[in-house]
């Protein structure tokens, strides 16, 4: 794995850490960052909605927040 | 309580932004009817009366001035007190907002069910996944339907929660137990917008419901009704036609206008228009024929939210947000501008004749003297947009000479609760714990919402931004709608590289590592349904208590002018968020409500209003408020910062 960057920034009383710094590559994208894509037919998106967006699709999750109409 | 007169300055800079200064010291041929600016100091003094909602003219047994301070002016004719006259006036701006968002939502769903039946043919259902989540909470079968009959269905249940005469509407249901319980004990879960809304105007009326307090149980139900329901529904449905917004770059300002291409320009709220406008500016039939006539291709440009619209889906070119709007048409070189419905100023018509621009109204609720009329309609829509851009193409040719100011910006928009949740943790462990722990951990302090409008009382985008550097330099994380989005975004805060500029360095750290802004865009004004999700999910995720009113966060709209604010704001503080105004506030003038807004209405909800009209202390209050949250959760253990106050910053710029 890539060593992490890491930058100096002062803190509010004025004393100086060390921070990581950016992760993201430099300069411009050309496009956009197409997530919803990756999810290609019905049973990967309805897979992705139950776990992915569990705190309102899941079928017995999540933690006190259990859906109450199953999905 | 802070004085609003002692905020009053006869003068005050008109903007902070420098393509709009740059303008506004070009254009000063408008007349006779000028900026905003120059009718707002034509309109001075204002009525003292009515900027404290004092002024009734509910019957023509007045106006009524009432003022319980004054012995002769204590009682309206009817008999009602100040804080009535305040309390009625407020719900019906609650309705008014809910029915500007909920009328957009309708109008969207319709469009959706026209697409869905194959009536609307050049709309198509993009997101299929979002149309999924939807058919769950409407409990619609999946199942191995096809997507069109699952639409249809999906379709039918969005159109009818808006009329929906009983039960609770659907969305509820997507908010912590806790809230939902909270709502149903205090019989506040709204039925359908469109009921709760007659109802607002029935107990407003004349001789109906004069206690405060139970106005506003009312102004709650209505206010939910749009924030859960109308605007709730706007989003999800445009979400499943136009996509699910993720990140992407675009550009802002007034400098993204173009001397040598045909410049487009869509105004309003609705994406169904602008998106069609969209496709049409793209296709190469229409890029050949600008060229025919000279340009080098066409340029679209957006205003307000539908800018936010196109931006976040499309990376589109946003010109700018409510106050650039009449100087986009005085940089001379806009060749079609076309409106649909909201914070449209009724000066665009006669400003837009001083040049060469076609000014067009688009949808039949909103029409202006002046201006050409095409109705939009969504069964032809692709020929329509076409009309259009035809028109500011044939129109090229007319144009004198431009004042395009250059300065312009580049911002990442797109930032939907889904997409946040995604790159938290990618799609196999999409979350919002990361966030929650580094609230825990304090390395976030906590979670700002930032949104609403420009408003010419106060200098142009100043307050957003003053605002929102000073919440990001104290670690607290801000999401953004609207306006005061398009504000932050030209001052370069919804870049990456604004979190090690700007930000604290527990929020620095923080969005390095994720890479992201920290002052993210989430879209237009009814998008702000999208942080009240984000705000749900952050509860279930679990840690940060079990209600919408234990988290640290806060909302505001510093520069807020219309109707819509009044609602957006109401359906947070009743879903349990302390909400903020700056410029002004509607009820101050009646003591007794406005106390009940600022203080017991949080015992009620769990959220409560504020007014303060200078920035750096608002965000102090914002800071303190997340500070007190932390006490509650037992998150206080770290160091926190200094917050200065007004004095020793007032030393710090002496010396
Ligand atoms: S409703 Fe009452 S306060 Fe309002 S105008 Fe009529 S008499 Fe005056």
């Amino acid at each position: 794995m890539a060593e992490e960057k890491k930058i100096k920034r002062k803190k509010f009383d004025g004393e100086e850490v060390e921070i990581v710094g950016e992760t993201y590559e430099e300069g411009v994208p050309d496009k956009g960052d197409n997530w919803r894509s990756k999810m290609e037919n019905r049973e990967q998106m309805l897979r992705y909605l139950k776990a992915g967006e569990r705190y309102w699709f899941s079928d017995d999750w999540y933690g006190s927040e259990r859906r109450k109409t199953p999905a | 309580m802070p004085d609003e007169k002692k905020t009053k300055k006869e003068e005050i800079p008109r903007s902070v932004d420098p393509a709009s200064l740059e303008v506004l010291a070009e254009c000063t041929d408008l007349q006779p009817i000028g900026t905003s600016w120059d009718r707002l100091k034509k309109q001075h003094p204002q009525c003292g009366f009515g900027l404290k909602g004092l002024c009734c003219r509910h019957c023509s047994m007045g106006p009524c001035r009432v003022d319980a301070s004054k012995e002769k002016l204590k009682y309206g004719v009817c008999g009602v007190d100040s804080d009535t006259v305040a309390a009625r006036h407020f719900v019906r701006m609650i309705a008014a907002g809910a029915a500007a968002h909920s009328d957009h939502g309708r109008g969207v769903a319709e469009t959706f069910l026209a697409a869905a039946k194959g009536e609307a043919k050049d709309y198509k259902i993009k997101d299929q996944q979002k149309l999924y989540g939807l058919a769950m909470d409407f409990g619609v079968e999946i199942g191995d339907r096809a997507v069109e009959d699952i639409a249809i269905e999906v379709g039918e249940k969005s159109l009818g929660i808006f009329g929906e005469q009983h039960g609770p509407i659907p969305f509820l249901k997507r908010a912590p137990l806790k809230r939902q319980a909270l709502w149903k004990e205090h019989n506040m879960e709204p039925r359908g917008v469109d009921r709760e809304i007659v109802e607002c105007m029935h107990r407003t009326h004349m001789g109906v419901d004069q206690d405060p307090e139970n106005l506003m149980m009312q102004g709650n139900r209505a206010a939910l009704a749009d924030g859960w329901g109308g605007s709730m529904l706007a989003t999800e449905l445009q979400d499943i036609m136009f996509g699910t917004p993720q990140p992407i770059l675009g550009e802002c300002n007034l400098g993204v206008l173009k001397d040598d291409e045909v410049n487009v320009v869509i105004h309003g709220h609705e994406p169904t228009l602008s998106e069609m406008v969209m496709v049409v500016c793209q296709s190469p039939e229409m890029i050949a024929k600008a060229k025919a006539v000279g340009a080098k291709g066409i340029n679209l440009g957006g205003l307000c939210c539908s800018a936010n619209e196109i931006l976040m889906r499309h990376g589109v070119a946003n010109i700018g947000n409510f106050l650039q709007q009449e100087l986009a048409l005085a940089t001379g070189a806009v060749d079609v501008m076309t409106v649909d419905v909201q914070c449209i100023m009724s000066s665009l018509a006669q400003i837009a004749s001083c040049f060469h621009t076609k000014f067009i109204t688009t949808n039949y609720r909103a029409k202006i003297k002046g201006a050409q009329h095409i109705q939009f309609e969504e069964h032809d829509a692709e020929n329509i947009a076409r009309q259009i851009v035809q028109m500011g193409i044939d129109n090229y040719k007319n144009r004198g000479v431009t004042k395009i100011p250059k300065a312009k910006c580049n911002m990442i928009a797109g930032f939907s609760h889904e997409t946040i949740n995604y790159l938290l943790g990618g799609v196999y462990r999409s979350s919002y714990k990361p966030l929650n722990e580094n609230i825990i951990n304090g390395r976030i302090r906590g979670i700002a919402g930032v949104v609403g409008c420009n408003n010419p009382k106060v200098t142009h985008d100043k307050d957003h931004i003053a605002l929102v550097k000073e919440l990001i330099a104290n670690n607290v994380i801000v999401l953004q709608t609207g306006c005061s989005a398009l504000a932050c975004a030209k001052e370069g805060l919804m870049l990456p590289e604004a979190a090690s500029q700007f930000a604290g360095p527990g929020l620095a750290e923080v969005c390095e590592t994720v890479g992201i802004p920290p002052v993210l865009h989430m879209g237009s004004c009814v998008d702000n349904s999208r942080i009240l999700m984000a705000a749900s999910a952050v509860v279930k995720e679990g840690g940060l208590g079990d209600d919408i009113c234990d988290l640290p966060a806060v909302g505001a709209a510093p520069e807020w002018m219309s109707e819509k604010a009044i609602s957006i704001g109401q359906y947070f503080v009743a879903s349990g968020v302390y909400t903020l105004l700056g410029t002004t506030f509607p009820t101050l003038g009646a003591e007794g409500f406005t106390d009940f807004l600022f203080n017991k209405h949080e015992k009620l909800t769990g959220g409560m209003w504020g007014f303060e009209p200078d920035p750096m202390v608002m965000a102090r209050k914002m800071i303190e408020a997340m500070d007190g949250k932390r006490r509650a959760l037992g998150l206080d253990k770290g160091k926190e910062r200094v917050l200065f106050d007004m004095a020793m910053r007032r030393e710090l710029d002496a010396g």
